[in-house]
Formats: structure tokens, C-alpha cells, sequence
């Protein structure tokens, strides 16, 4: 009873005086009308109870529970209603000074008393402390978003930096913002780029929360992991990394600093100087070092969600590879400024097939003008003007082999070409891949003007219902000399685009009617497949590979552990351009697994050899 | 620099050379250790030796240090397992491989040149096949096989 | 229906040494690729045929006759290595 009295009591006072900067007709503290307001009375009642009781010797004993619950209720609210929400300014000055004259003036007024006042400096530190706890709880609160915002949330995890130091809510920060991560970030609905970029923004700003980088590697490691296990991962970061326009990643790539991979665990010696050597916060995990957790930079970030820079520049290289050949939007002068960037990051050595298909580009289009002066000069003319693509097959991504006979007329320019170009460089001559290129069609039926840019194959097809206007999708096949199913996925774009028809199975024929607007049409986006072989079919045949090394490794060396196998493989096997680059030691041990359960292995304490 | 030796499927067995493979000895390019069987229908059939090959900086324009680690008794090998064979040494290509090489070894100890011998013995006893391949038999379980097996 | 092809097709093709191997016997690396000193294929790292028809990038058999002393032979055939014209 006594407590809620007491507590009553000085709520009533409290309200009063930190309300007392408002305007309203009616007092906030006694809810009178202004003029007739009555809480001076009540304030000197007040005075002069606390005065009396200190008097007394019971002011503290018996009001104290009251008023640091009070207190503690006001700063909550206080916070609360201050800082919620925004995250762009800093309130630590701010709440600090609000204590020391709202929150202590008050305090002073009840203890007036003389010998009170050293108590009152002893409470102040509890209630800072209480301040900063709760006002690091907010922040924790809303941390997700906080992180999200960054830059522009900076002052928020300034502040909440300043908050750590003072309290002990760094393992609650973390298991809250792991949590929050996963429950937000990581399933199925997100965008990978989404993800991407919130991750991003993680490792900046967790950056300047902990300059060790601990909280950064711990919360996010949910993150990375099912980074990993997103298909599109690799493919979201390089398109990022190479996108026209400002983004924050093409910024870091700017940067230029050299990759900080985590195998480069070069030794213990910590570089920089001894006498600002801070050792890793006990949470840190002592299986990384602390170089990696705080030099490497945002893109070596991301590439070590993978750990290995191949996969990167694989990627990059079938983008790249896309751009130019299904895409035709490459432009070269700022390609090759990417190239040099990204050189900068990841090595001469590792885009050299990049550079080298670059270069291709631009051979290309000196060999093209060269064969069309000639042609002009001896007063030829190509029945189709070609503009070749000649790429230095070993450089770039294998491509699928599809074999088709063109029509006539465009089977004679490019061997015209050829001739051409064999002329122009000895001994050398040209493989033309009709699956791949672009070309303009005019298609005119009954009167409609269509216009469409399509692969030679598509032409060719379409071109053979000039003359007969019905084929049976074998007797097609058999005068193009493609295979069905090659066909077949054709023929869908001219169906699609309304010109042929399955009239019966197995029988295509030219409709009637074109309902075409005349416009000209690109092909569609799920019709230009990707021009190079599956990234599974290129997997299977690196195993393949590894199994003949990982046999000859076993004749001669005799028995090998896993991760011996493993350093081998690294160093000779994976090397080619068409190789992915890395097989990992997980993946490596599922292979080896499956050659014990074939009985082509055996595995005996802890080395593999093969069967005798 | 001895890139082409960074291909050991040349040699591998799965590759259609029945009895000869070779690999890297470790992390050492210039190194490797090669397995060689005898040829079927010779003497040294059935037996199987260790072989090392050292790759000079120069290879493949110059030829590499070709040797047997185990002991082998023949005509042309000396007791420190030393080779003589003409393409390891005037004859040498830049077009030979580690598998190359191994054929040649291969079909050395089937047809050993009798008229420069290494190991005079040998090269004596060679005449009687039934004794050579008695005593050869001995050698190998002496100085192979009881290593093989520790 | 009739089908008209517009000027301008880009076409896209390989390019390969018309020879009669896949790989540089000397240094085991593709034709069409380049040998293990040249970063760029082609025009940089050419093919050069000897008079016994047997070809190598140019770089490959340039070294192999500069590390023979007495005879320049031709790696392949063992006959006197003449470049072809």
C-alpha cells in the first residue's frame, strides 16, 4: 500500500514537472484550467512533505522503490517517443543531457537535503547505465532495419557502439540479429539480390558497430550459408559487380584493392603495428584469422561466400560470353573497363580468356572491314552482307554443336567469307556455328510486312515454308539435316509469333492469316537459350577427369588421405578454362564414397588406395 | 617449364597403355614417380618396378633423369638403377613424354641391347632365357617383392 | 510467303590452323590455343611448317633447333628441320 501511494504521489509530481514546457488550456498537472491552476500549492505541499520526511530520516526508506520505478517508466517512455523510428540522428548527447536536467532536477528537488546530494551522484551512474541499456535495447529492437538503412542509419549504430561499450548486450545483439536475418531474409520468397544487397549493407555497417569484425562473421553466417546454397548467387554478384550505372558494389570494385581471400592465411604475423595491436574479442572464432575478419573488403566478402575466385571469373566469363553472342549489346570500350577492374581484384592470370575474347571482338571487326574493302576495291559484292564473329574457340565457354544445312544462299556468303578470310590469314580457315548469330527477315504474307531478328537456324526454317507450305516435322528434319528435337524447339518461336501452326501432329504448316502488326520483332527471352553447355554436364565431365588423375595418383603414390587427394587434384587437375576451377573437399569425398560403393576404391584407415 | 608434364592422364592406364602410369611425386612438378610392368610374353612378366623421373628446367628440350628406384637386374640398368637408352640421351626428342619414355623402358627390358650393357652378368646370362628368368626371379623376390611387402 | 534477308547478319564461327593435328607436339598445347609463353593465340603464337610437312608453333620449334648443336632435326621425323616457304 505504501508503495502504490508513495508512487502515486510522485508520478503525480513527475508529470507535473516535465510537463510543464507544454501549452494547453488545461494544466497537464492538475488538470484545472490554466488560471485557476492549483499545482503551485500542491508542489510547495510537496516540498514540504519530502522536506519533513527527510527531516524525519525516512524520505529515502520510504519513497525510493517509488521513485526509481518512476524513473525508470519515464526514461522507457522517453526513449521510446524520442527515438523510435529514427535512425539518422544520434541521442546519446541528447538523452544524456536530458537526464542530467530533467530526470536529476527532479531527483534534486525531492532529495533537497544537503547530505542527499552524494547519493544523487551515485544514483545518477545507475540511471545512466539504465539509459544507455535501454536505449541499446530499442536500437537492438529495431537493428534489422537500422542495418538495411545504412549509411543513413550511421548514427543509430554509432550510438549503439557507444551503447556496447557501456553495457553487456553484445550476445544478445547478435542472437537477435541472427535471428532476424534468417526470419526476414532467408527462405524461398526473397529476391537473391535482395538478399545480396542486405548483406552488403550488414557488412558495412556491422563494420563500424565492431571494428573486429566478430559480430559481422557470427550474424551473418546464417546468411552466407544460404548464399551458398542459392543457384543464382555467383551470377547476382557478377551481374552487380559489372552493371551499368552507380551501385554500391561497382564502387567497391573501383576501389581496386587486392582480393583478401580466406585461404590466404598467410602465418600468424599480424601486419600494422604492434603498440595498436588489439587482440580478437573472446566471442571472435578462433579458426579464422583475425586478418581476414577485419581487412577484407566487400568483394572479397562476397567472393568468399564461395571461397574461390574461379567461380567468379567463370561466371563473369559466361555473362560476358551471353552479352556478346545472344545479347549483341556489348559495348567494348566499357567491357574492357570492366576487365581492367576486375583484374585489379582477382589477377592478370585469371581473366586472360576474358581478355583474349575481348580481343576477338575487336579482330573481328578489323578482319570485317578488311574483307569488305577488298571485296569493294575488286568491285565484288556478298549476296548477304555478313559481319563476322570469329572467336578463338579454346578462350571461350564450349558452346553446344548443333548441325543444320543453311539454305543455299546464305550457305555461299559464308563460304565466300571463308575464302576471304584464309586468304587474309594463311593456313587458317573458319568453323561457323548457324545456331549462333543474329540476322534481319522480312517475311511478307499475304500483303502483312513482318520484320524479325532471329538465329540463321530460325531463318532457315521459316525460309523452307516459301516453297511448300505444309512439312512433316521428320521430312524437315531430314532436308535441314537437324534432329527433331532441335527442330522442334525452333519451330515453337514461329508458332509463338503466330506464322506456323501444328495443324495435325508431327505437321506444321503456314497459317492463313498473320494477325502480325508489322513491327519488328526480337526474339523472345526464353527462346534464346543460353548458347553454352550445361553447367551439370560440364560437372560430370570434370569428375570424370579427376577419377583418371585421382588413379594414376594411386598407382604411384600408393595410398593418399582425402586431403592429399584433395591438394593434388587442386594443383594438377584443375586448370583448364572449362573447368569450374574447384571441386571441393565435401564434393570430392561424395565422388570417392561413390567409387568405394562401385568397388574402385578402397578406404583404410583413413587413405584410399585402390583395390589389389 | 614443364607444363605438358601437368597431363598424367597420358599416362594413365585407363588410358589404353596397359602397364605404365606415372604421376607427380607430391607437390614437385619436375618430380614424378612412374610404375612400370614387364611386358606380356617376356621374362619380366609380371614383375612391376618404381621409376623416377626428374624434369631439367629445360625439358622438354632437354631430356629428364630417368631412373628405377627399385633395384632391376638388366642388361642396360646399373646397381644405382641408371638407364642406358638411347632417346634419354643423343636420341632425345622435345616431342617425348613421361609416357613415351615408359614404353621405351618397357620395351627395353623385353629387348635389351645386348652389345652395351650396364650390367655385364645380365647381359651374359641373357643368351639362356630358362636361367636368366630363374635368376631374375630370385633378384626380384630379394630386392622387390620383400620391400613391397614392409 | 516469301522471306527476305536483310543486310547485315551477324554470324558468328571458330577459328582453327588448318593442320593436320590438334596440339603442338613440342608442348602439348592446342593449335588453336597458344604455346605456353604467349598469352594470345593466333597471329601472336603462329604455326610454321617444316619442309617434312610436320608443323609447331613457331616459338615450340624455334626453341628445340636453338637447343640442338649439331643437327637441326625435325622433332618428329628425325629428318633436317627446313622451314617450308
Amino acid at each position: 500500500m505504501q508503495f502504490v501511494t508513495c508512487y502515486v504521489f510522485y508520478s503525480f509530481i513527475f508529470c507535473y514537472f516535465f510537463t510543464g514546457e507544454e501549452k494547453s488550456p488545461l494544466c497537464e498537472g492538475c488538470t484545472i484550467d490554466i488560471d485557476d491552476c492549483t499545482c503551485q500549492d500542491i508542489i510547495d505541499t510537496f516540498h514540504s512533505v519530502n522536506r519533513q520526511l527527510d527531516e524525519m530520516g525516512i524520505l529515502e526508506r520510504l519513497s525510493g522503490a517509488a521513485v526509481t520505478s518512476i524513473v525508470h517508466n519515464q526514461i522507457q517512455r522517453y526513449i521510446n517517443t524520442t527515438c523510435k523510428g529514427n535512425f539518422e540522428t544520434s541521442y546519446i548527447d541528447h538523452l544524456e543531457k536530458w537526464l542530467d536536467t530533467k530526470v536529476l532536477g527532479w531527483l534534486n528537488s525531492i532529495y533537497a537535503g544537503e547530505k542527499n546530494q552524494c547519493s544523487i551522484s551515485a544514483f545518477r551512474g545507475r540511471l545512466l547505465h539504465f539509459l544507455f541499456e535501454t536505449y541499446a535495447h530499442a536500437r537492438i529492437e529495431q537493428l534489422f532495419a537500422i542495418v538495411i538503412d545504412y549509411p543513413e542509419s550511421e548514427p543509430a549504430i554509432l550510438d549503439l557502439k557507444t551503447c556496447l561499450e557501456k553495457t553487456n548486450l553484445r550476445a544478445l545483439l547478435m542472437t537477435s540479429l541472427r535471428k532476424e536475418l534468417e526470419d526476414r531474409l532467408l527462405h524461398p520468397g526473397v529476391n537473391t539480390t535482395d538478399i545480396l544487397l542486405a548483406y552488403i549493407s550488414a557488412i558495412r555497417s556491422l563494420r563500424v558497430l565492431d571494428p573486429a569484425g566478430v559480430i559481422l562473421e557470427i550474424v551473418s553466417e546464417p546468411v552466407r550459408k544460404y548464399l551458398r546454397s542459392r543457384e543464382d548467387t555467383v551470377r547476382c554478384i557478377v551481374l552487380c559487380l559489372t552493371e551499368e550505372g552507380s551501385n554500391e558494389l561497382l564502387d567497391e570494385l573501383i576501389k581496386g584493392q587486392p582480393l583478401i581471400l580466406e585461404d590466404d592465411t598467410c602465418s600468424d604475423q599480424e601486419e600494422g603495428d604492434w603498440e595498436t595491436w588489439m587482440p580478437d574479442p573472446v566471442d571472435a572464432d578462433p579458426s579464422s584469422t583475425s586478418k581476414s575478419r577485419r581487412g577484407s573488403d566487400i568483394i572479397s566478402m562476397l567472393v568468399n561466400i564461395y571461397g574461390s575466385k574461379e567461380l567468379f571469373v567463370n561466371e563473369y566469363r559466361t555473362l560476358l560470353t551471353d552479352r556478346i553472342l545472344s545479347q549483341f549489346n556489348c559495348d567494348m570500350e566499357r567491357e574492357l573497363r570492366y576487365l581492367e577492374m576486375l583484374k585489379l581484384r582477382f589477377g592478370e592470370s585469371q581473366l586472360h580468356y576474358c581478355e583474349v575474347m575481348l580481343k576477338d571482338i575487336a579482330d573481328s571487326k578489323r578482319i570485317n572491314s578488311r574483307i569488305v574493302q577488298e571485296m569493294d576495291n575488286a568491285g565484288q559484292k556478298m549476296d548477304i552482307d555478313i559481319n563476322a564473329l570469329i572467336l578463338s574457340a579454346q578462350f571461350w565457354p564450349s558452346f553446344r554443336e548443333e548441325k543444320i544445312t543453311l539454305p543455299t544462299e546464305m550457305q555461299k556468303s559464308l563460304e565466300e567469307y571463308t575464302k576471304k578470310f584464309e586468304a587474309l590469314k594463311g593456313n587458317r580457315t573458319l568453323n561457323w556455328k548457324p545456331h549462333l548469330g543474329m540476322m534481319k527477315i522480312e517475311v511478307e504474307h499475304k500483303g502483312t510486312m513482318l520484320n524479325f531478328s532471329v538465329s540463321p537456324v530460325h531463318a532457315a526454317i521459316i525460309m523452307k515454308f516459301q516453297t511448300q507450305s505444309r512439312w512433316d516435322v521428320e521430312e524437315l528434319s531430314g532436308v535441314l539435316q537437324m534432329s527433331v528435337s532441335a527442330l522442334r524447339r525452333k519451330i515453337t518461336y514461329w508458332q509463338s509469333q503466330g506464322l506456323l501452326k501444328e495443324e495435325v501432329p508431327d505437321t506444321f504448316v503456314l497459317v492463313d492469316e498473320v494477325k502480325g502488326q508489322g513491327h519488328e520483332v526480337v526474339m523472345a527471352e526464353d527462346e534464346s537459350e543460353s548458347a553454352m553447355t550445361s553447367a551439370y554436364q560440364q560437372r560430370e565431365e570434370e569428375l570424370q577427369v579427376f577419377w583418371t588423375y585421382i588413379v594414376a595418383m594411386l598407382t604411384n603414390l600408393e595410398s593418399l588421405p582425402l586431403d592429399r587427394i584433395h591438394t593434388m587434384l587442386r594443383m594438377f587437375a584443375v586448370q583448364g578454362p572449362s573447368s569450374s576451377g574447384e571441386v571441393s573437399q565435401q564434393e570430392l569425398k561424395g565422388f570417392l564414397d561413390r567409387q568405394i560403393k562401385d568397388q574402385k576404391l578402397v578406404y583404410v584407415s583413413g587413405v584410399y588406395r585402390l583395390p589389389k | 617449364m614443364a607444363s605438358q608434364n601437368q597431363d598424367p592422364t597420358a599416362v594413365n592406364p585407363a588410358c589404353g597403355d596397359p602397364g605404365i602410369s606415372a604421376f607427380p611425386d607430391g607437390d614437385n612438378l619436375f618430380r614424378w614417380i612412374g610404375t612400370i610392368q614387364g611386358g606380356q610374353g617376356t621374362v619380366y612378366e609380371g614383375l612391376k618396378y618404381k621409376m623416377v623421373f626428374e624434369f631439367p628446367s629445360g625439358y622438354p628440350y632437354q631430356a629428364p633423369t630417368v631412373k628405377f628406384d627399385s633395384p632391376c637386374y638388366h642388361p642396360n640398368v646399373d646397381s644405382h638403377g641408371n638407364i642406358c637408352l638411347d632417346i634419354l640421351k643423343e636420341k632425345w626428342s622435345a616431342l617425348y613424354d613421361v609416357r613415351t619414355v615408359l614404353l621405351s623402358v618397357q620395351s627395353l627390358l623385353g629387348e635389351p641391347n645386348i652389345d652395351s650393357p650396364l650390367n655385364t652378368h645380365a647381359a651374359g646370362l641373357w643368351q639362356n632365357q630358362t636361367l636368366y628368368k630363374k635368376h631374375l626371379l630370385e633378384k626380384y623376390e630379394k630386392d622387390v617383392r620383400s620391400k613391397q611387402s614392409t | 510467303m516469301k522471306v527476305k534477308i536483310k543486310s547485315n547478319w551477324t554470324a558468328v564461327a571458330s577459328w582453327r590452323w588448318i593442320a593436320n593435328d590438334e596440339n603442338c607436339g613440342i608442348c602439348r598445347m592446342p593449335f588453336d590455343g597458344c604455346c605456353p609463353d604467349c598469352k594470345l593465340p593466333g597471329d601472336d603464337c603462329p604455326l610454321v611448317w617444316g619442309q617434312c610437312s610436320h608443323c609447331f608453333h613457331i616459338h615450340c620449334i624455334v626453341k628445340w633447333l636453338n637447343s640442338q648443336q649439331v643437327h637441326q632435326l625435325c622433332p618428329m621425323c628425325r629428318q633436317e628441320w627446313k622451314f617450308k616457304e
